[in-house]
């Protein structure tokens, strides 16, 4: 280095150029960060509120929350179906998560068999990610802490709290009320516009009875828990002042009263059959039990294959609703509105009848349920002692025409508006339905006059279900009103019409004074009806006037057991229809025993039971039945000079 | 000490008076940056040194030690060693493509034993090096308009290409934009500037179309429309965007960004960190850490200017160049104003490839402060 780099001129051009170069670099700099800037201040001091609002939405999500499902009650505020707390356990899959592992942990906390494990394994991985999949429902307290507090080694569960419908009273609501199950792949698809909640893992929807019926009101609106989460979706955090609450669904109460429902089916025991009592004031329905039933309960936990396997393919049919969906011949307590139909044709109530046990007609042999014949029989008689001969020969001067006019004009062969689906027509025939009916087969058009005799007695095409039988009565029981049957009281708060706002009834009083004046001497001790035996109430001067039915299932002329024995699905249907107190109907009730045999043996006693319950609880009646007897007069006995023991007078119960 | 002391011959060659003579102002500022950044790697790891930020402050530590050591080299050292690193820049990127690792779909990485680094971050330097040790020896004649400089051209395009065919577009244009800014800071013509100018303005948007790899072009189809694909490849913008917005002038708070707390923001400890910065602290953080980013450019470039030598204004101004275009694509990608490219913020994002490479830098400029005097020979024709 020892002569001068570089020529003094080119380093100063050189350097000048450099100078004028980097303070360009410079400016460049300079504008590129004050850009930079800009775009700060653009971006963080004037779109702030819109960047805010995305950010906000990044970190919050509101997660659905099904609210309290409506409670449901009978008349008195008796709860048939609440809510009760359910420890859940849910397990999600996330990415990395190792579920297999996961479910062999738990397994050390709740009980999960191999077979278990491995069906839940597919379920979570088949459901979508961090979608949580129920593994149990309806954990003890010791299991949901113990799992609880050891939730931060167990990646993907949770235990929380949800709520689970119960139905206190087991089976005896079952079919009225129905149940509440999990939402699957058909109630979405018939819901026009599906809810988001019907999703939600913890969502029950009405399934039968009530429930379904009902369910928008009972369902109420759900609510939202707002929680933070993080990128992958993570919940994080829970804003509790953020959250939507919940609007409990509406409470809705039955005019069922759950003692003589309860009494109901404690009285069937194993038989097979329906109860449906109403109030003949004001058509409430007090009582509407099938037997036998199921524990809806079971229901909404869900059923396992066998138990329903068993449910489904039990003789005695424990998933039909023999109230509603049930059809039966009414047989002898249809005998009722023949008699309607005789005294409207203008038929004198006393013309008689001779019963020598049966009658012939068109080459054909009707027997009378009395082999040895009744003798001579007017109307009252007739209806007393359930006398065929009377009302086979009575019918053909009646014509089918009066007799369907009776039954439709008394309830029969309709649906009614109780507010719950199931209900079954059956058929009231007539001439002009029988060629409806059978429009197909022209043979088969003509209404035979052999007809009206199995039509007077109850049989033939004739099909009615046991509510249908229960407002029949109700409305002889009540003289004046077309009554409706009424099942829902009230839904949140506001009440539904009463049963007793309908039309008064075609017939005129006097008539069903008739028929009513026959029914009471059916359970009538001295007149020695057909049911007396099993329908004395024993409340008193609390009378209880009813009309037996037996009810062929098939016909005798092949000979046989005549139903009563033999295999249970071949004999005879046993019904009695009712009504109490006889001087101030308060109460109509009908019972159908299926294949019980003998409506004054099978149904009466279980009428009277029922009925006895709900005159027991009327407190009106009670004062009656309390009333003291009076003393009887005190005669002095000259032998004894003592007063005789009060003992030895009886006060009814 | 007086300046009298410093005339005296051989008193400048002593180590403390070496030491005096480094910018320690300059070196607050890179602190000041780093610490910045130890600060918002605590913050997202939720309150935790682990796993950024004491690996940050330690390899900050490390690299600043390493800078003034750098800086203590005589001038005329980095001098003679400038073509052999350009030239072991080069080898290593031949050697690359030949047997480099694939990590993430590119030919990037060269592992000797069990360390693995990136060839392309050796000509970062190499090439601001190479430039000015070449233009030292240069006449302005040549170095504004001559056939000459398609030697300097050649010495960019060689390794521009090898860097791009990797492919790694973002390191590529990081060489080529600081080779082209030590070739106008030698005193291109502007003819030259202008005409380079129309051209890539020509060539850009078919390159875009037919020349990149699908991954790029989507990444610059994006960048155009974030919000088309929220959920896919415009999600970084979005919610880098969303991160900024919403800390509006003040930020959230410490610790409290939604956005880089709960995992929105993508890479959020990397290329992403001033987005966090930007949302814990807002307006009035963002705008502090560009003042000090925009003092260390202009500290490094004033040092280019007190040179004595025509290397050292080149090597300084070159580093400051790629720091400053460091901060730019960065800045302007969390911004929303660039495509996503795999660019950090030097000194505030985690990693220790880019402090290294932008810490030797500064050892480079440095070294041109403490040695502003000295004579470097005119190397003319010469490669020693």
């Amino acid at each position: 280095m020892t002569q001068p780099a570089i020529f003094f001129a080119e380093v100063n051009e050189r350097q000048g150029l450099f100078h004028r170069r980097a303070i360009l670099l410079g400016a460049f700099a300079g504008i590129g960060i004050s850009a930079l800037g800009a775009r700060l201040a653009y971006l963080q001091l004037f779109q702030t509120q819109r960047y805010e609002k995305l950010a906000v939405s990044n970190q919050f999500n509101f997660k659905l929350a099904p609210a309290p499902r409506g409670v449901i009650v009978d008349r008195n505020g008796a709860v048939l179906a609440a809510n009760r707390p359910n420890f859940r356990l849910m397990v999600a899959r996330d990415k990395g998560s190792d579920t297999e592992g996961v479910l062999k942990s738990l397994a050390n906390f709740v009980p999960l068999d191999d077979a278990r494990q491995r069906r839940l394994l597919k379920d979570i991985h088949n459901a979508p990610k961090r979608a949580p999949v129920p593994v149990m429902e309806d954990m003890s307290w010791e299991q949901f802490s113990a799992i609880n507090v050891r939730a931060p080694e167990l990646p993907g569960v949770t235990a929380d709290v949800g709520e689970v419908r119960v139905y206190p009273h087991g089976g005896a609501f079952a079919h009225v009320i129905g149940y509440v199950a999990k939402v699957n792949r058909e109630d979405i698809d018939d819901t026009p516009n599906p809810e988001p909640i019907m999703l939600h893992p913890g969502f029950r929807i009405g399934k039968q009875g009530v429930e379904k019926a009902l369910d928008a009101a009972l369902r109420g609106r759900a609510g939202a828990h707002k929680v933070e989460v993080d990128a992958n979706g993570r919940e994080v955090g829970h804003d509790v002042d953020g959250d939507i609450p919940a609007v409990p669904g509406d409470e809705v109460q039955l005019t069922l009263d759950v003692d003589i429902q309860n009494r109901a089916l404690e009285v069937f025991g194993e038989e097979s059959g329906g109860a449906v009592m109403m109030d003949c004031r004001n058509g409430d329905i007090l009582c509407m039990s099938s037997a036998p039933s199921f524990d809806a309960n079971r229901f909404v936990r869900g059923l396992t294959g066998p138990e329903y396997r068993a449910l489904a393919g039990y003789e005695r049919k424990p998933l039909l609703d023999k109230c509603l969906t049930g059809l039966y011949p009414p047989g002898s307590t249809f005998k009722t509105m023949t008699a309607l139909a005789i005294l409207n044709a203008g038929i004198d109530p006393e013309a008689r009848v001779s019963c020598g046990g049966g009658m012939n007609f068109g080459g054909r042999y009707f027997h009378c349920h009395k082999r040895g014949g009744h003798g001579s029989q007017n109307l009252h008689e007739a209806i007393k002692n359930s006398c065929d001969t009377y009302f086979y020969s009575m019918s053909l001067r009646v014509g089918p025409d009066r007799i369907a006019q009776a039954a439709r004009a008394f309830g029969l062969g309709q649906t009614f508006d109780i507010g719950i689906p199931g209900q079954k027509k059956g058929t009231v025939p007539d001439p002009a339905w029988k060629k409806r009916y059978f429009s197909k087969n022209e043979a088969q058009q003509p209404w035979w006059p052999g007809e009206n005799l199995s039509y007077a007695i109850g049989q033939g095409y004739l099909q009615v279900n046991a509510l249908q039988l229960a407002v029949m009565t109700a409305r002889l029981a009540n003289g004046l009103k077309a009554l409706n049957p009424r099942l829902i009281k009230s839904v949140g708060g506001k009440e539904r019409p009463k049963g007793s706002d309908g039309p008064d009834l075609p017939f005129p009083t006097d008539h069903i004074e008739r028929v009513r004046a026959g029914m009471a001497a059916v359970t009538d001790q001295a007149q020695g009806g057909t049911a007396w035996r099993n329908s004395q109430l024993g409340l008193g001067d609390i009378l209880m006037a009813g009309k037996t039915g037996t009810a062929q299932v098939r016909n005798y002329d092949s000979g046989g057991s005549r139903g009563k024995g033999g295999t249970w699905g071949l004999r005879d249907h046993g019904l009695f229809v009712a009504f109490a107190p006889i001087d101030a109907p308060r109460y109509a009730i009908a019972v159908i025993v299926q294949h019980g045999m003998g409506g004054g043996a099978a149904a009466a006693p279980r009428a009277r039971e029922i009925m006895r319950t709900a005159l027991l609880k009327d407190p009106e009646l009670m004062s009656r039945i309390q009333k003291p007897v009076p003393m009887p007069p005190l005669v002095a006995d000259p032998e004894l000079d003592t007063v005789p023991a009060v003992s030895n007078v009886e006060r009814p119960v | 000490m007086t300046v009298s002391a410093l005339t005296r011959p051989g008193e400048r060659d002593r180590l403390i008076v070496k030491l005096s003579e480094l910018d320690w102002v300059f070196v607050l500022v890179l602190s000041l940056i780093a610490g910045a950044g130890a600060l918002m790697l605590f913050s997202i790891a939720g309150s935790s040194w682990t796993p950024w930020a004491a690996a940050h402050v330690a390899r900050f530590g490390i690299c600043l030690l390493m800078m003034i050591a750098l800086a203590m080299i005589d001038i005329r050292v980095w001098f003679a060693l400038a073509y052999p690193i350009y030239g072991l820049g080069l080898l290593l990127l031949v050697a690359v493509e030949a047997v480099g690792d694939i990590r993430l779909g590119a030919q990037r990485w060269l592992s000797i034993g069990s360390f693995s680094f990136q060839p392309s971050e050796v000509m970062k330097l190499g090439i601001v090096l190479a430039l000015a040790r070449l233009y030292h020896g240069v006449s302005a004649e040549r170095a504004r308009l001559s056939w000459w400089l398609l030697i300097p051209a050649m010495m960019i395009g060689v390794p521009v290409l090898l860097v791009a065919h990797q492919p790694d577009l973002g390191t590529a244009m990081l060489i080529a934009l600081t080779g082209a800014a030590i070739v106008m800071l030698a005193g291109l013509s502007w003819k030259i500037i202008g005409a380079a100018v129309v051209g890539a303005l020509a060539v850009i948007p078919p390159f875009v179309l037919f020349g990149m790899h699908d991954y790029q072009r989507q990444r610059v189809l994006t960048f155009l429309d974030p919000e088309s694909d929220p959920s896919g490849s415009g999600y970084h913008i979005l919610q880098s965007m969303i991160a900024l917005g919403s800390g509006g002038l003040l930020g959230k708070g410490y610790g409290l960004g939604s956005q880089s707390q709960l995992n929105f923001l993508p890479e959020k400890q990397t290329d992403f960190i001033f987005a966090t910065l930007a949302e814990e602290f807002g307006f009035v953080g963002c705008v502090s850490l560009l003042i000090l980013y925009a003092a260390a450019i202009f500290m490094a470039l004033r040092t280019s200017y007190l040179s004595h030598s025509h290397f050292g204004r080149l090597g300084a101004a070159g580093v400051t160049a790629t720091f400053t275009l460091y901060v730019m694509i960065n800045g302007a990608m969390v911004m929303g104003l660039a495509p996503v490219v795999g660019v950090p913020m030097p000194m505030l994002s985690y990693g220790g490839t880019v402090m290294l490479t932008v810490m030797i830098g500064f050892g480079l400029v440095q070294s041109v402060r403490v040695h502003r005097y000295a004579e470097v020979t005119s190397g003319k024709g010469s490669f020693v």
